[in-house]
């Protein structure tokens, strides 16, 4: 495997690291710009006159199969709305036609169309009152500098709720984890039909909770990118409460920790060991 | 000033129904402090204090002034907290909000106002001279309960400081650097710290040490100010339902328990430090001072 | 053996901002603590907010006092540096704040943090502070920069990465900042000096800084023994990090 490729502000991305310019154009994360070269200092550079300069510090990656590169930056960092990610957003207040919510908190609020739910009409809308939370995906962020986040639990296009499970979140609990975490566990869980031996992203907290607690009657889950994590154990019965407080623990501790797949796996039996759920 | 977030109702609601069960969400007893960490500094009076995620550092500081004109005989002692936007997105650099008066006001009465710093021995020279002793508060992690990691980071730095010596000679006041005598401890008279309860359903559930969701999601709190010795030199409860006479007397009993307990954590971390220290040869000003009074 | 080393920088020591760096310089004991809030709304602000760009707010917090004009002076200077290199343009970051804070948590000499005297001393470790939880609150940047103060004895001699007690001894004492290209960025003196003994000051400490590309391919050893220059420091306090972050990627 080749080296890593760490980048800081400014730095330019070597050429050579790069996906090979095919005929698909090259498509750029957040973290990377195109800049025209206009003093060429180094000789070996590419024939081409345009350079790739990282904005943000972190670790390239480069997708060979999307033709795309990024960069990995600190997991820490605020949620910045992306057209297409998946989000928990919780309802500030209503007005004619959007519902006013919050995504990352201390932040403008986002959009969400009264009408934007699956088979939604004037009449059937769901009627969210300030504090409910929603899986959306992010429609549109818009441009310049008014631009306002759009959201919607519906897809457009086919007026179904795409990918499955988007609109209002009732019960369970949610809990906040980095934006990186959340990154990783989405992963995981889109990925986790295919291979279920493999760990995605080094993570194996879902796939192990999911068959530790299966005997309870298992649970839901929604992994917003914006960092929250909501969870649902009402099939639970009496230990609906305690489950779900393990789980919360479990993230709370991959995300302040950082473990390996076998150390996870070790936390996890200990964290349901206590809260008395290892049966 | 903007405000914590608010909960959602899925928040709310799941942490009123654990806590009617007696589950928190970080998986503690109702009655149980978080991990708690107290380390020091390079400097004397360089407290850091780790309570969960709530972080903060203290700094105690001296310098010499004059006395307030109708107290002669006393130095002075304040308590300086600005929250700002480092410990919560929440809070404004240089804007006031509403917590950090209240946070003032219960730390003032818990530790200033109980008199646990003697003030009258910062006294140099009558009307003339004095100690001015200042302990800032900076927070640098919110997650609820700061009044008392605030006390414990307070208390322990005014144990921890040493302030330079200083003697009146003829009339002068000579203040002595560190280097050329021992800095002397501050006089504690007695070690209050705090203990604020969050109480929840109606007054029937009160919890201890709450994280800041578990703050949001109670209906207020019960601080009390406790020494060592059991004596009480604060309780306030301003938020909230009422909480019956019995529940407050038992509180107080476990508030007890947690001082006593918490003091004891601040009490092996001075030690530790000074073994440290003494290990270090940072206590050679120590064996200089030795010599001088041999010689 | 090299003179001390740059110091030990650590990110994200708290959890609620954005991002957050720890930085001791181990000459001066300046230990500072930034935390970095952003891209957040600024309520308060709307109306000074600039239409099309992020609004940078600087704050300073001194260990053992309230902040007064000598704070106001270097978040002003702060402000100017990082203002010119921050993007505040990108997406999610017009009409919003990048709020910096900035504790002194420990200060060299009691004496040094007093009121009146120089902030010089200080002002690289904020510089650096700052920048290092601004990398670490991913914000966007067009470049990063590194800093030194330099100090000048009053018989001429340049003393690279002084004490508190050589600056408050030194004749002029200097702090300059330089791009990762190279550039200039800033230049903050105290003291008096001539323009030749700037020029002195100018090449050592770009030489302290930032490692030309000539030196570092070149015979390995270079002349200066400062150790590694800030610029290697820098990076290589970013790859640690995010290399133990993210090392499921090579897993």
């Amino acid at each position: 495997m080749a080296t890593p490729v760490y980048l800081l502000p400014g730095d330019e991305v070597p050429s050579d690291r790069l996906p090979p310019t095919s005929n698909a154009p090259l498509r750029l994360g957040p973290g990377l710009r195109l800049l025209s070269k206009s003093h060429s200092r180094s000789t070996k550079a590419a024939p081409s006159d345009h350079v790739i300069v990282a904005t943000e510090a972190g670790l390239l990656k480069t997708d060979l199969k999307r033709n795309a590169a990024s960069v990995l930056t600190f997991p820490n960092r605020r949620y910045i709305a992306t057209p297409n990610d998946l989000v928990i957003a919780q309802i500030h207040h209503s007005s004619q036609d959007y519902f006013h919510c919050m995504v990352t908190p201390h932040a403008p609020h986002a959009l969400l169309g009264q009408l934007a739910f699956e088979g939604a009409t004037k009449k059937t809308r769901p009627m969210l009152k300030q504090g409910d939370l929603v899986y959306a995906r992010v429609l549109s962020v818009g441009v310049g500098a008014g631009a306002e986040v759009e959201l919607a639990c519906v897809n457009p296009a086919t007026g179904k709720a795409e990918p499955g499970g988007l609109g209002p979140l009732t019960g369970g609990m949610v809990f906040d984890v980095s934006v990186g975490t959340a990154a990783r566990l989405m992963k995981g869980s889109s990925a986790s039909a295919a291979n279920q031996q493999d760990p995605v992203d080094g993570l194996v907290v879902l796939e192990e909770l999911g068959k530790k607690l299966e005997s309870i009657g298992g649970f839901e889950i929604a992994v917003g990118r914006n960092g929250k994590v909501w969870v649902d154990c009402s099939n639970g019965g009496d230990s609906a409460i305690r489950a779900t407080v393990a789980i919360g623990r479990c993230l709370t501790m991959i995300d302040d920790h950082d473990l390996s797949p076998i150390d996870q796996k070790k936390a996890i039996a200990r964290i349901l060991k206590e809260m008395k759920l290892d049966l | 000033m903007s405000k914590e977030a608010p909960l959602s109702l899925a928040e709310r609601d799941f942490i009123l129904d654990a806590v009617r069960e007696g589950v928190r969400l970080d998986g503690r007893e109702v009655d149980q402090l978080r991990p708690l960490r107290i380390s020091f500094g390079r400097e004397y009076g360089h407290v850091k204090v780790q309570l969960g995620k709530t972080s903060l550092v203290s700094r105690i500081s001296a310098e010499v002034t004059k006395p307030r004109d109708d107290r002669p005989f006393d130095g002075v002692f304040n308590i300086a907290m600005e929250l700002t936007a480092m410990g919560s997105p929440a809070w404004e650099n240089g804007r006031q909000g509403e917590l950090e008066p209240y946070v003032t006001h219960v730390l003032d009465r818990v530790i200033r106002h109980s008199n646990a710093l003697d003030t009258e021995s910062l006294c140099i020279l009558k009307g003339v001279s004095c100690w001015s002793i200042r302990a800032d508060v900076h927070v640098t992690d919110y997650d609820g309960n700061l009044i008392d990691a605030a006390c414990i980071g307070i208390m322990a730095g005014l144990q921890h400081f040493r302030r330079p010596d200083a003697v009146v000679k003829d009339g002068q006041v000579i203040v002595y650097g560190v280097e050329e005598r021992v800095p002397v401890p501050l006089n504690i008279t007695h070690k209050p710290l705090s203990v604020t309860f969050h109480t929840f359903c109606d007054g029937k559930r009160v919890v201890y040490d709450a994280t800041r969701k578990e703050e949001q999601a109670s209906e207020g709190d019960l601080v009390m100010g406790i020494n060592n010795a059991g004596d009480l030199c604060f309780v306030s409860k301003f938020a909230g339902a009422p909480v019956d006479a019995m529940t407050l007397i038992t509180r107080s009993s476990v508030a007890l328990n947690k001082v006593k307990e918490i003091n004891g954590m601040i009490d092996k971390a001075l030690q530790s430090d000074l073994a440290e220290r003494a290990k270090k040869g940072l206590a050679e000003e120590s064996r200089a001072e030795n010599d001088r009074i041999i010689a | 053996m090299n003179p001390p080393d740059n110091g030990v920088a650590s990110f994200q020591p708290v959890h609620r901002p954005d991002g957050s760096a720890t930085y001791t310089c181990p000459l001066t004991g300046f230990n500072v603590l930034g935390a970095v809030n952003a891209p957040i709304e600024l309520p308060a602000r709307r109306d000074a907010l600039k239409p099309e760009e992020a609004t940078l707010e600087v704050f300073v917090k001194p260990a053992t006092s309230s902040p007064a004009v000598g704070e106001r002076y270097v978040e002003g200077i702060l402000r100017n540096l990082l203002g010119a290199i921050i993007l505040g343009r990108e997406k999610g970051f017009p009409r919003r704040g990048v709020v910096l804070t900035l504790a002194v948590l420990e200060g060299g000499d009691s004496k040094a943090t007093g009121r009146g005297s120089s902030y010089l001393t200080l002002l690289p470790a904020l510089l650096h502070t700052a920048l290092l939880a601004l990398l670490s609150a991913s914000v966007p940047m067009s470049m990063y920069f590194t800093t030194t103060i330099i100090a000048v004895t009053p018989s001429g001699e340049i003393i690279c990465k002084p004490s508190i007690k050589d600056a408050d001894e030194a004749a002029s004492v200097h702090v300059l900042a330089f791009s990762s290209k190279g550039h200039l960025l800033l230049t903050e003196s105290e003291g008096s000096f001539d323009f030749d003994t700037w020029e002195k000051v100018h090449d050592r400490a770009l030489t302290i800084c930032h490692l030309p590309e000539e030196a570092s391919a070149g015979n390995g050893k270079v002349e200066y023994a400062v150790g590694s220059t800030w610029q290697k420091w820098l990076a290589e306090s970013v790859e640690d990090y995010i290399g133990f972050k993210y090392a499921y990627e090579f897993a």
